[in-house]
């Protein structure tokens, strides 16, 4: 297991996991949401082949009201 | 049912698109979902704007407020609230381009936490790059003239000066300033966006030639805010007709409108 940082919270998820996995592991839901690692943005054709590090801060983010 | 709107055959272009509304509606602070679906209706607006935030795992991934944006059928336009870096901002606004399926951003950038004034110089170094990867910028900004330059400068179409602080609601700080930048710049599309409180600063902005007006609190926290959309809907237009009609010039003195030539008992004032 490694230890990561998903929406401010530290979360222990397994080790070398892809996006798309880590997603599926954290019960996030499938779609509507879009995903950045270290404050860089994560395309979803890139989740597969994008892994998962210790230490990662990672930010899910979905529609909400705005001004 | 969306209202139509009285002056049909005023369209305008903004961002690739014709629209008839210059009213950008928010939509955040409302009762309930239910009560920002009316006022958005209500409005006529054709433009509204939401955002970005964190999401909690197992949630419907803002299921529920995004079904009922986009059964409205109208634009929307993510912001990039709460940014405080021209990083964090070109990072949110590629996130909101894919879930919202848009290359429109309102860029916010802010500079002070307490009046949340935006940082113009993070501001034009996120609004150059944006461009530079086909976003179309809709730059808040304050009322200074040469950040607007700075924006145009960097390729922005849409500036969107502050009428005053957000959610202030105090109206239009500073006319002349916004009245200089409209001056400047005749070719872009100029939105007053934030400080607007009550229908007549909205008319008021509209009055100075801006192109729209975006708000959202005076709607959201007005005691009725699906009527007070319907007072918007109306002010904007209003002050529109009243900027292509051409409003009189101000005089220094009184003048009678009422014929002086035949006044009863007339005499000369000493």
């Amino acid at each position: 297991m490694i230890e990561i940082i998903v929406n401010g919270e530290k979360q222990n998820i397994t080790f070398g996991i892809n996006i798309k996995e880590m997603i599926k592991e954290l019960n996030y839901t499938k779609e509507g949401f879009s995903v950045a690692i270290n404050e860089i943005f994560v395309a979803i054709k890139s989740y597969e082949s994008t892994t998962i590090q210790a230490n990662d801060r990672i930010e899910i983010l979905a529609p909400v009201q705005g001004g | 049912m969306t209202k139509s709107i009285n002056n049909k055959n005023d369209t305008w272009e903004i961002g690739g698109k014709t629209l008839n509304s210059r009213l950008l509606i928010g939509s955040a602070l409302y009762p309930s979902p239910a009560n920002m679906e009316d006022a958005i209706k209500e409005s006529a607006a054709q433009i509204v704007t939401v955002a970005l935030r964190r999401q909690s795992a197992g949630e419907n991934a803002g299921g529920n407020f995004w079904n009922i944006i986009k059964a409205l059928n109208i634009h929307v336009l993510p912001n990039t609230a709460g940014c405080h870096s021209a990083k964090e901002a070109i990072t949110t606004a590629q996130m909101a381009r894919e879930v919202f399926g848009t290359n429109w951003i309102k860029l916010e950038v802010i500079g002070d936490q307490y009046n949340l004034q935006p940082d113009p110089f993070e501001t034009v170094k996120a609004a150059e790059i944006l461009i530079k990867e086909g976003f179309e910028v809709f730059p808040y900004t304050t009322d200074d003239l040469v950040v607007a330059k700075r924006l145009a400068d960097v390729g922005c179409k849409i500036i969107m000066p502050w009428g005053s602080m957000i959610g202030s609601g105090k109206g239009l700080m500073n006319p002349d300033n916004l009245r200089a930048i409209r001056k400047l710049f005749p070719e872009l599309q100029l939105i007053v966006d934030a400080g607007i409180g009550k229908p007549s600063h909205a008319t008021q902005a509209m009055e100075l030639g801006y192109d729209g007006v975006l708000l959202n609190s005076a709607i959201a926290l007005a005691q009725d805010p699906v009527k007070m959309a319907d007072a918007f809907r109306v002010a904007v237009e209003a002050g529109r007709l009243g900027y292509e009609a051409g409003t009189m010039q101000e005089r220094e003195f009184a003048s009678p409108s009422t014929p002086t030539i035949g006044t009863p008992f007339w005499h000369q004032f000493k």
